[in-house]
């Protein structure tokens, strides 16, 4: 029997929500600040009138009583409330700039940007002002650290850990979830100041942009890159840059946020030997080499390309893009879309598998892909083994692990989930008379949150399709739990006793 | 006598030798069929983003044939979707002088451009773009203003004052 959520729970939520909104709120002076300083007043002003609603919504909310009951099931609640309301609102500015065709489109770039996928809807982004601009890789950055994990440093407060989990972070680094969430960050700062140092000096000195707008184009990228989003600052994605050193600088910036946060504090503390065991870093170099061989070979029987540098550079960039989740192109989507065959097949799987658990990427996961193989060559063993041989079923991930049959339920449960995701939006798609294989590429694009595109996300799409995409990417960025035990919760308020 | 020029006249154009033609192409055409357009064409739009000059003597930056090379969203422009855009590199001596490439409440300069389309270049790792022999200025470029949305400062205003009256007067433990 579900029990109906009382006034209490809906307080306890209201404070939750209120320590979130008034966060993304206080984030929102920064573009409310660049577009003062550059004196793009209209921007300013609908910057102004999101942080306001931020702010107060914010703090009617922290009015309630404290959060010392948050329970599980609030928890999920608060996540997925947050991932409603703040794309709702943070849509705003989009709005009003005019750039967007209405307020679905909106919606879709500020869900896109969020949940770091990277499909985008914008129009005439080469004119678009730069406090929007940074706004919407802004968003990237908020999705990808975690919004929670910020509200989490800012207050302190009850609840930490089903926020933190719910907000598909699996596993914490240390003893608490509050310096856990404060690692996060600081990794996130320290990669901050280098990746946009290195690609503010390439696009200044080798691709000789002048000082500020080399700058402006590193911190854009590094955004977009190291939380694998896939927002770019021009309408030629990566392309636009006509150069393998930026492209190389931008592919280290990816790989750093498809790695789990777990493995950076492996590295952070020397422990490199962790690193290599991993069951992640093995399932995922092997992913990455499979799906690449695919795409190269592809590649080649088409005959796109006449030269082997050719087609491994722009093979290589388009597969590590969808395998971490980034969504950066250096081809057009029109070009994208004839890459038929194998090279089509490999990049499908290189966006459905994504990155690693707990990183800023999204997919399947390398953990669920290499718990899967696992149990899978284990059962086949036992089969095969004499009755009563023993068959080791560990793994390595942040320390010896036993694979249990639980566990390996839950990540199949979970891949199975991100299947039927992407068919449902494949299905849709062909609806509407997408053919086959473009309409699975974009529905693989956004549920896996990864934002390549063949050319059917655009302004002119039906609406319904805009809103499928929409509900893909934050399915899959908060890896169905959270928006499943919201339902949930909807359900028991309207039916339980 | 005026048969005699005539007949003159066709001889000339029939024997002087031919110039081979160069195709003016769209871009949107030149994006969507980019492998059928070997060898010189002719482009024309807006030049966008960065002028970024390289240590060989070149400049890459962006040509966009789009509506909103004519009329962008800002300056009442129609919505027609994404840009249409490719990556141009220029003799750095043809650049000088240009406006600044477009950019917010800027439209850079409208040329036409003709070169070698490098669809796939294998000297540069793949890459498609225009290798540019020629730039004809058609338009320079503008700036335009976009105003204050006063309305959403006010209601921005109210909020946060609102807030911070709520904040103030909140109910304190104890």
């Amino acid at each position: 029997m579900l029990i109906k959520p009382v006034a209490e729970d809906f307080r306890v939520i209201a404070h939750s929500m209120g320590r979130i909104f008034v966060v993304v709120g206080l984030a929102g002076l920064v573009p409310l600040g660049w577009a003062a300083a550059g004196r793009e007043w209209h921007p300013f002003s609908s910057f102004l009138l999101m942080i306001g609603i931020f702010l107060f919504l914010g703090v009617l909310g922290l009015r309630q009583p404290g959060s010392d009951r948050l329970d599980w099931s609030h928890g999920m609640v608060v996540v997925a409330l947050t991932w409603l309301l703040v794309p709702i609102i943070g849509a705003l500015p989009f709005v009003l700039s005019g750039h967007w065709g209405g307020e679905i489109d909106a919606l879709f770039d500020a869900v896109s940007g969020l949940t770091t996928t990277g499909l985008a809807l914008v129009q005439d982004l080469d004119h678009l002002a730069p406090s929007l601009n940074f706004w919407r890789h802004l968003l990237h950055f908020l999705g990808g650290q975690g919004i929670i994990i910020a509200a989490l440093i800012v207050f302190a407060g009850g609840g930490a850990l089903t926020l933190y989990l719910g907000e598909a972070r699996d596993e914490r680094i240390l003893p608490s979830v509050t310096s856990t969430a404060r690692f996060i960050w600081s990794v996130s700062m320290v990669h901050l100041v280098l990746g946009v140092t290195t690609l503010g000096l390439v696009a200044w000195r080798v691709l000789g942009f002048d000082l500020p707008r080399a700058f402006f184009h590193g911190l854009m990228i590094f955004f977009a890159g190291f939380d694998t989003g896939g927002f770019a600052p021009q309408s030629t994605s990566v392309g636009y840059y006509h150069s393998a050193i930026f492209e190389a600088t931008a592919g280290v910036l990816m790989v750093a946020g498809a790695m789990s946060f777990g493995l950076h504090y492996a590295l952070w503390t020397g422990r490199r030997r962790a690193v290599l065991e991993n069951l992640e870093t093995r399932t995922i170099l092997s992913t990455f080499g499979l799906t690449m061989t695919m795409t190269l070979i592809g590649l080649a029987v088409t005959g796109l390309y006449t030269h082997v540098i050719g087609l491994t550079r722009q093979g290589f960039f388009q597969v590590l893009s969808a395998h971490t989740g980034t969504g950066f192109a250096t081809v057009s989507a029109t070009e994208l879309s004839t890459w038929g065959g194998l090279a089509f097949g490999g990049l499908c799987i290189a966006m459905a598998l994504g990155g690693m658990a707990s990183s800023t990427a999204g997919g399947v996961k390398a953990l669920r892909i290499g718990i899967t193989v696992r149990a899978i060559v284990n059962q086949i063993r036992e089969v095969l083994l004499p009755e009563g041989a023993v068959v080791g079923t560990g793994f390595n991930q942040a320390g010896r692990r036993r694979l249990t049959p639980q566990l390996a339920q839950a990540a199949m449960t979970i891949s199975l989930l991100y299947v039927a995701l992407f068919l449902v939006g494949a299905g849709i798609g062909m609806a509407y008379g997408i053919p086959l294989d473009q309409a699975l590429f974009e529905s693989v694009s956004a549920g896996a949150n990864v934002g390549l595109s063949v050319g059917v996300t655009q302004p002119t799409m039906p609406v319904l399709l805009k809103l499928v995409y929409i509900a893909e990417m934050t399915l899959g960025r908060l890896e169905f739990v959270a928006a499943f035990a919201f339902l949930g919760f909807l359900y028991a308020a309207v039916r339980g006793k | 006598m005026r048969r005699l020029l005539v007949l003159c006249g066709l001889l000339v154009l029939i024997l002087a030798p031919s110039v081979p033609a160069v195709a003016q192409v769209p871009v949107s055409v030149l994006i969507t069929d980019p492998s059928q357009y070997k060898g010189t064409v002719t482009v024309q739009g807006e030049l966008v983003g960065d002028y970024g000059y390289r240590s060989d003597g070149t400049v890459w930056t962006q040509l966009n044939d789009d509506s909103y090379a004519r009329e962008p969203l800002l300056e009442g422009g129609e919505r027609t979707g994404g840009n249409v855009g490719i990556g141009v590199r220029i003799p750095a001596d043809l650049v000088a002088g240009l406006d600044p490439p477009g950019g917010y409440r800027k439209r850079g300069p409208l040329v036409q451009l003709t070169g070698e389309w490098e669809y796939h270049d294998p000297d540069r790792g793949g890459e498609s773009y225009l290798d540019v022999a020629e730039l004809v200025l058609l338009e320079p470029g503008r700036e335009f203003g976009e105003g204050i949305s006063y309305p959403a400062v006010i209601i921005g205003a109210a909020f946060i004052g609102a807030a911070g009256v709520l904040w103030l007067r909140r109910p304190r433990s104890g």
